[in-house]
């Protein structure tokens, strides 16, 4: 199996330290990054360009963020969509149950699907073998 | 009514015709001239005949005068003869007789009837010898000169010496035994000059001398003979001594005739003249009978017309006794109207058949017609039938009498109206009914001209909802247009005429105000009426809807209100489902992962992890405790505060951290600013938002904090201005003062200060607006009213 990357953009910094045990636990993934904010994982995106390297292969994405929230994420890669080589997997994980975020989510195509935390080792797995 | 024939014909037949009194007139008249023409001409006739009697009796004497002469000649020339028989000294007596009677041409002495002597001799010797008793010519009348022992005068003959003579001879007796004759002898010529008959006038009388011939008993005549003359138009005498006649024969027997005819003819044309004049005179009436016989027959026509139109007339018509008010006649269709029989109506005054409401005017508008105050009215008024049912009628009243004159009659015209005047009674009942069921609607039905918004109409109604009388509004053409409140009269307006232009009806809602100067809000429902494809009028109904304009007011109010706490309520739901559900998750995670751990140390760490949770969660639950408090804190006290004194005391908890950002506070307010707020809330909003301003300076340049009060549509407003980073308000200024709602990454930030602030700043009835551009600063403004 190839060796994946996954980022945990959370402004939660528990939920950060729990995604990185289960993540690690569940042996998916070569790396893994932790980002506070949308706008810290953009910029890490556009470093990424700008370095040649490659993308981090899924994402994980709170909606409710200081600075930059999941949406304004949302909307910043999707300028960046152009400059990048190969697709990146959005999830959308929030602790929120409103069905305006669902929807939201189920109307752009760039999310895959959208997860109610707590996100569980099975939902990781289900989420890598999609890959 | 009976038709009077006021004419009688007979009167003027006894007239005579024109023409014939003309002509009969003519006739007389000509009767007349000719009686006195005839007269006049058997006058003239007369003394005509008179004077040719007179001159012929003259020539007469005259020539038997001259014949008496001759007589004496021839005496005297018989007593030449002596008594031997034998004539002496003839010649001499002869010369002496023919000198004394210059009648006779000559004379002779015939013995035994031989002309044996002549004086003069001369010229006559061829009668000398001639036997005049053997001559034929000369024995007829010798022998009368014989047989009558008397001179005759024989001839007029052809004398032997030529010419017409005449000769008398007179027997001559000598001794008893005739002898012979003496003869004279006559020239006609000489006769007839010495008669006078010269004398006549003969362009007037022509004289003739006749003789009937003894042997052809024939009448000769001696003078050259006028065939024209008539004997009729001659007089006649004889004079026996020679049988001669004489005629004196009037040459002009037609001479009056010129004369007569002249007169005639002017007596005719007087006859004529004066027939003319007669038959003109008595035309004259023939042509005033002929014209009044055509009047009459006119008048005949129109009686019978007329008599016509009353019996067959679509109204009822009744001559009255004015005086007493006695029906005197009536046609067919006033004695149906009233349902009497003519008979029947003709017993019946006119006080018995007018219904009793109307008596008094009935009375007083007949004696004004009898003292002539009025010549004719028009009434309507109410009758009672026969079968005293009450029926309305219209009447027209004219009298039948001149104004000088004393009252008399009348004619009234009667017409029933029994069913226009119920239908007017409908009319007005359901006008009524109309009006009153305009007047019980609860707003104000009102009519207006399209063009000029000039009300003709505007219900009672007006005076319950603005105060004003309906004659009010209607006594200014722009009442409406004035009394519109200011702020909505253009809109009004506007609108209305806009509407109006589409042909559109249309509804909307304006203030007014009223008499005693409330606003009264009005919901104008307007029906546009269309007449020829053109708006001419306006309907429409205002109805007050003040009071429900102040329910909507409280009802938008509340659903601010309401929409509001269910803002908060969501944000509840949101802090149930991302704050308690973060947590919660997070915990559901350690535990899976202490159930799933390897070892001690680890169990140990998410243990520690767990406890941070709680924390999280505890403090989570503190912040919502207090927002529930805000929330469900009804009965807030509140009470005057002096506004820079909170500030002062907000700066100097915060002088701390002021002093070490190195913070610049300037404050303008004044210190007599008092505001009505709980206090706690007071104290706790300054704190959050003098704190935020802190919290969020900018590091690169000089940080500075402005307070300010000023006073802004009654209310007091608190301004907070800082030089810090900013928000982008463009992305978050949605959820700005949302619960946990965090626009930085500042260690110290929560995302709850300003959700509770403004929590707050609602209960107490005010608001918060945030304006602000990152990195050039943020200005909050809290509106305390």
């Amino acid at each position: 199996m190839k060796e994946k990357t996954i980022w945990v953009i959370d402004d939660d910094p528990i939920y950060q330290i729990i995604m990185k045990k289960i993540i690690l636990k569940s042996g998916l993934f070569s790396s893994i990054r932790s980002f506070q904010n949308g706008k810290e994982a953009i910029t890490a995106l556009k470093d990424l360009i700008s370095g040649n390297d490659s993308f981090p292969n899924i994402i994980l994405l709170d909606i409710e963020m200081p600075i930059l929230d999941g949406w304004g994420f949302m909307d910043e890669i999707a300028i960046l969509k152009s400059r990048m080589n190969t697709e990146i997997q959005i999830y959308i994980s929030s602790s929120s149950i409103a069905i305006e975020d669902r929807e939201r989510a189920k109307n752009n195509n760039s999310i895959l699907g959208y997860m109610c935390k707590p996100i569980s080792l099975d939902d990781l797995t289900k989420i890598a073998s999609a890959y | 009514m009976e038709v009077i024939n006021h004419f009688s014909k007979n009167k003027y037949q006894s007239l005579l015709k024109p023409k014939s009194v003309g002509f009969t007139v003519f006739f007389i008249l000509c009767s007349i001239f000719y009686y006195i023409i005839l007269q006049q001409y058997q006058i003239a006739q007369k003394a005509k005949n008179d004077e040719m009697y007179k001159t012929l009796e003259t020539i007469r004497q005259n020539i038997d005068q001259s014949l008496k002469n001759n007589y004496t000649t021839a005496l005297s020339l018989a007593l030449t003869i002596n008594d031997k028989g034998v004539p002496e000294n003839f010649d001499e007596i002869g010369k002496q007789l023919l000198a004394s009677n210059n009648n006779i041409d000559a004379v002779q002495l015939v013995p035994n009837g031989i002309i044996s002597h002549i004086y003069p001799l001369k010229g006559n010797e061829a009668a000398i010898g001639l036997n005049i008793l053997t001559s034929k010519k000369h024995q007829y009348e010798a022998s009368q000169s014989i047989k009558n022992s008397k001179m005759y005068f024989a001839g007029p003959l052809a004398l032997k010496q030529g010419g017409l003579g005449i000769v008398g001879r007179m027997p001559v007796y000598k001794n008893n035994k005739f002898w012979g004759f003496s003869a004279v002898v006559i020239r006609l010529n000489t006769l007839l000059r010495n008669s006078g008959i010269n004398n006549i006038d003969s362009s007037k009388y022509y004289f003739q001398l006749s003789k009937i011939n003894p042997i052809t008993q024939k009448e000769l005549f001696f003078l050259p003979i006028d065939k024209n003359l008539s004997k009729n138009s001659s007089v006649t005498t004889v004079i026996p001594d020679g049988d001669w006649k004489l005629y004196l024969t009037d040459k002009k027997p037609h001479e009056f005739y010129l004369f007569l005819f002249s007169l005639g003819f002017f007596g005719i044309l007087l006859a004529a003249l004066i027939a003319f004049v007669t038959t003109n005179f008595l035309k004259k009436p023939a042509e005033l009978e002929d014209l009044l016989e055509k009047q009459t027959a006119k008048l005949l026509k129109n009686e019978i017309k007329f008599k016509s139109v009353f019996d067959q007339a679509a109204v009822g018509i009744t001559y009255v006794d004015t005086v007493t008010g006695q029906l005197l006649e009536a046609n067919k269709k006033y004695c149906d109207l009233l349902g009497y029989t003519e008979q029947e109506i003709k017993q019946k005054t006119i006080q018995s058949i007018i219904h009793p409401d109307d008596l008094n005017e009935s009375f007083s508008n007949l004696e004004k017609l009898r003292k002539g105050i009025i010549r004719e009215y028009t009434t309507e008024r109410k009758h009672i039938t026969k079968s005293n049912e009450p029926i309305w009628i219209k009447l027209t009243i004219s009298p039948l009498w001149e104004n000088n004159e004393s009252p008399t009659n009348h004619i009234a015209i009667v017409e029933n109206i029994t069913k226009r005047k119920l239908a007017e009674e409908a009319i007005v009942n359901s006008q009524k009914r109309i009006e009153s069921l305009i007047n019980t609607v609860d707003g104000i039905v009102w009519e207006c001209d399209a063009k000029t918004l000039e009300f003709t109409f505007v219900s009672k109604k007006v005076e319950n909802i603005l105060g004003y009388t309906a004659q009010e509004w209607m006594s200014s053409p722009t009442f409406w247009t004035d009394h519109i409140y200011e702020k909505d009269k253009n809109f009004a307006l506007e609108f209305c005429a806009e509407q109006t232009t589409k042909k559109l009806n249309h509804d909307f809602e304006y203030r007014m105000i009223a008499k005693d100067g409330s606003i009264v809000w009005l919901r104008d429902i307007v029906n546009v009426i269309i007449e020829d494809d053109e708006v001419k009028t306006l309907r429409g109904i205002m109805i007050d809807v003040t009071k429900n304009k102040e329910i909507e007011k409280d009802l938008n109010n509340s659903f601010n209100l309401v929409s509001e706490q269910n803002k908060r309520l969501l944000n509840f739901s949101y802090i149930v489902s991302h704050n308690l559900r973060s947590h919660t998750s997070n915990i559901t995670s350690i535990v899976d992962l202490i159930t799933n751990s390897d070892s001690e140390e680890e169990k140990e760490e998410m243990v520690q992890l767990l406890k941070s949770v709680s924390d999280s969660l505890n403090e989570t639950m503190l912040n919502l405790n207090e927002v529930v408090n805000i929330q469900t804190n009804v009965a807030l006290t509140t009470e005057n505060l002096n506004l820079k004194q909170y500030i002062d005391n907000a700066l100097s908890i915060l002088s701390d951290q002021i002093a070490l950002k190195g913070i610049q506070v300037i404050s303008s307010v004044e210190s007599d600013i008092e505001v009505n707020y709980n206090p706690a809330y007071l104290e706790s909003i300054l704190y959050n938002l003098i704190s935020n301003a802190i919290r969020y300076s900018h590091q690169e340049r000089h940080p500075t904090i402005h307070i300010d009060t000023y006073k802004e549509a009654k209310k007091t407003v608190l301004k907070i201005s800082d030089n810090g980073i900013g928000i982008d308000l463009k992305r978050n200024g949605h959820k700005i003062f949302g619960m946990y709602k965090k626009f930085s990454t500042h260690k110290d930030s929560k995302g709850i200060g300003l959700f509770i602030t403004k929590n707050q700043i609602d209960a107490m009835g005010g608001n918060i607006t945030v304006e602000s551009e990152p990195n050039l600063g943020t200005t909050f403004k809290v509106y305390i009213s």
